[in-house]
C-alpha cells in the first residue's frame, strides 16, 4: 500500500511536468511520446513506456490546440493507459481503449477551469488593470497559470490511485473481440490524425510531395528521419529556385526527385 | 512609423530578458473570453514598469490595452510583444502619439501571424517531430523523446530569441518588407513541402491495417491480405487515408469519425474479417 502511494505521487507529478509545459515555453512535453517514457519510467518499465508513448502520440497525433479548438487532455490519457499496461501486462492497443476516453473526460474537466476559473481570473485582472496594480495583475497570473495545472495534476493522481483497480475488473468482463477491435482501431487512427494535417497544407500544387513521400517509404521502405532528410534537399531546392525569379515554372522542379 | 534608434532605447536588456522569460507563459492561463490576454499583459509587465512607473493613469491604460482579445502561437509570440514594446516606448515619449494605435496593430497583426505561426508548429514542425520522435520510440529507443523535444523546441527557441530583437527594431517594417518580398509565402511553401512529405511516408510507417480473412479451398487458404500486397506495398493504410482526408472534406466531425472508426474495427474483429 505504501508502494502505491509513493507511485501516485510521483505519477502526478508525472501528470504536473506535462501540463506545465504552457508555462515553460509550450515545449510540447504534454504529449503522449514523452509523458508516456516519464510514466514508465516511474513504473519501473521504461520501455514498455516508450512504446505505449508512440502508439498514442499516433492515435493523438491530431490533437493540436489550433485557435479556439482544445483537444482531449492526452496528458492524462497517457499517464492512465501506460500506467495500466505496465501494470496489467494486457497489450498496447489496451492503453489506446482506456487514454481515449480518459483525455475526453479530463478535456471537460479542463474546458470547465478555461470557462469559469481562467475567466474569473482575467475579470479579477481588468479590476487591478482599473487601478493600475501591475503587481497584482502578476501575481493572479503566476497563481492562475500554475493553479489550473495543479488541479489538473490532482485529479489524475487520484485518477490513478482509485481507478487502477476498477479498470482491471472492468477488462476481465469486456469481450475480446471489443479488445482486438480497439487494436485494430488504434492501428487506423493515425490516418485520422494525418488527413487532419493533410487538410490543414495540402494544395492541389503540393499534391506530389505527399505522393513522393508515401512512396519512398512504402516502396523503398526510407525511415522517416530518412525521408524528412529527402525533403529538406526538395525544400531547399524550391525554395531557392522561387527566389531566383518567381516566373520560374515550378514543373521542373518535381522532376529533380524522382 | 518611426523607430527608436538603439542608443536611446528606455528599455533595459534585463526588462527584455524578463519579457522573453516570461513569453512563455503565454498559452498557461487560457480561457474561452478572451485566450490568451492574461499572460500577454503579464509578458508586457516588465515594459510598461519601466514607461509608465510615475503615471498611474498611463499604467492603467496600458494594462486594459494589453488584457484585449489575445490568440497567436506561442512560439512566436515575442515578434509581437517587440513590436509593441516599440510602440509603447514612442507612446511614452511622445504626447502626440495616438494610443488606439498599438492596439490596432495588435489586432491586425495577430491574426496572420498566428495563421503563420500555427501551420508552422502545431502543422509542419510537430508532423516530424513526431514522425521522427515515434520511429525511434516505437522500438523503444530512448532517442525518440529526446529528438522529438530537440526538433520542437531548437528552432522554436530561436524563433522566440529572435523575435523580439525584430520586433523591437524593425517595429512595422519587418511586417511591410516581408509581405513585399513574399518570404512569409514561400516559408510557408517550403515548409509545406516537408511536413507532406513526412505525411506521405508517416502514412506508409505508422497506419496499419490489414485483411486476414482467408479464402480459397479448404487446406489452401490464403489471407486475402497477401493478395492486397501483389498490388502495392501499403495499399490499405493508404485508402484509409484518402477516405479520412474525404470525410473531413465533408465537414464531418473528428469525434463522429473516432467513433465510426472504433465501432467498425470491433464489428470487423466480431465477424472475423481483421
Amino acid at each position: 500500500m505504501n508502494n502505491l502511494f509513493l507511485e501516485t505521487v510521483l505519477i502526478t507529478l508525472v501528470a504536473f511536468i506535462g501540463y506545465m509545459h504552457s508555462y515553460w515555453g509550450s515545449t510540447m512535453n504534454n504529449r503522449p511520446i514523452i509523458i508516456g517514457p516519464l510514466t514508465g519510467l516511474v513504473l519501473g518499465n521504461l520501455e514498455m513506456g516508450l512504446m505505449v508513448g508512440a502508439a498514442l502520440e499516433l492515435a493523438f497525433l491530431g490533437a493540436v490546440p489550433i485557435g479556439a479548438s482544445n483537444p482531449p487532455d492526452m496528458t492524462s490519457g497517457t499517464v492512465i493507459g501506460t500506467a495500466f499496461v505496465i501494470i496489467s501486462g494486457q497489450d498496447i492497443g489496451t492503453a489506446v481503449a482506456l487514454a481515449i476516453p480518459v483525455a475526453t473526460l479530463v478535456g471537460v474537466i479542463d474546458n470547465l477551469l478555461m470557462m469559469f476559473v481562467l475567466t474569473q481570473a482575467g475579470h479579477m485582472c481588468d479590476a487591478a488593470a482599473e487601478k493600475g496594480d501591475y503587481r497584482r495583475i502578476e501575481w493572479i497570473t503566476r497563481f492562475a497559470g500554475i493553479g489550473n495545472k495543479v488541479v489538473l495534476a490532482l485529479v489524475v493522481g487520484i485518477g490513478y490511485y482509485l481507478g487502477i483497480p476498477i479498470i482491471e475488473q472492468l477488462l476481465t468482463v469486456i469481450p475480446d473481440f471489443i479488445l482486438r477491435g480497439m487494436d485494430v482501431a488504434a492501428g487506423l487512427l493515425p490516418a485520422v490524425g494525418f488527413a487532419m494535417l493533410a487538410r490543414m497544407i495540402l494544395t492541389k500544387e503540393l499534391s506530389p510531395y505527399l505522393l513522393a513521400g508515401f512512396v519512398l517509404a512504402a516502396y523503398f521502405n526510407a525511415p522517416v528521419l530518412g525521408v524528412t532528410l529527402c525533403g529538406l534537399v526538395v525544400a531547399g531546392v524550391v525554395f531557392f529556385n522561387d527566389s531566383k525569379k518567381n516566373s520560374t515554372k515550378e514543373v521542373s522542379i518535381d522532376d529533380n526527385e524522382f | 512609423m518611426t523607430t527608436n534608434s538603439k542608443n536611446e532605447r528606455a528599455l533595459t536588456k534585463k526588462d527584455l530578458r524578463q519579457v522573453f522569460t516570461r513569453s512563455c507563459t503565454l498559452d498557461s492561463a487560457w480561457n474561452y473570453e478572451r485566450q490568451q490576454h492574461i499572460n500577454f499583459c503579464y509578458m508586457m509587465i516588465p515594459v510598461l514598469k519601466r514607461l509608465y512607473k510615475d503615471d498611474s493613469a498611463a499604467m492603467s491604460r496600458a494594462l486594459k490595452r494589453h488584457l484585449e482579445f489575445m490568440a497567436c502561437t506561442p512560439h512566436i509570440v515575442t515578434l509581437l510583444a517587440g513590436v509593441c514594446a516599440s510602440m509603447e516606448e514612442e507612446n511614452a515619449a511622445n504626447s502626440d502619439f495616438d494610443e488606439s494605435t498599438i492596439s490596432a496593430v495588435k489586432v491586425s497583426l495577430m491574426g496572420p501571424m498566428a495563421a503563420v505561426g500555427d501551420s508552422f508548429f502545431w502543422g509542419t514542425l510537430l508532423t516530424i517531430a513526431i514522425g521522427v520522435g515515434v520511429s525511434f520510440s516505437s522500438s523503444g529507443n530512448i532517442m525518440g523523446p529526446i529528438l522529438f523535444l530537440l526538433i520542437i523546441n531548437v528552432p522554436a527557441f530561436l524563433v522566440r530569441f529572435y523575435g523580439l530583437r525584430i520586433g523591437l527594431n524593425n517595429g512595422m517594417k519587418f511586417f511591410a518588407d516581408a509581405s513585399n518580398s513574399d518570404t512569409i509565402a514561400r516559408i510557408t511553401k517550403v515548409a509545406s513541402i516537408l511536413g507532406l512529405m513526412v505525411v506521405g511516408a508517416m502514412v506508409a510507417t505508422t497506419v496499419s491495417f490489414s485483411i486476414t480473412y482467408e479464402v480459397g479451398v479448404e487446406g489452401a487458404m490464403t489471407p486475402i491480405q497477401t493478395y492486397i500486397d501483389q498490388i502495392m506495398p501499403c495499399l490499405l493504410p493508404a485508402v484509409a487515408f484518402f477516405v479520412m482526408y474525404y470525410l473531413l472534406g465533408k465537414k464531418i466531425k473528428t469525434t463522429t469519425i473516432l467513433i465510426f472508426l472504433i465501432v467498425f474495427s470491433c464489428v470487423g474483429c466480431y465477424l472475423g474479417i481483421f
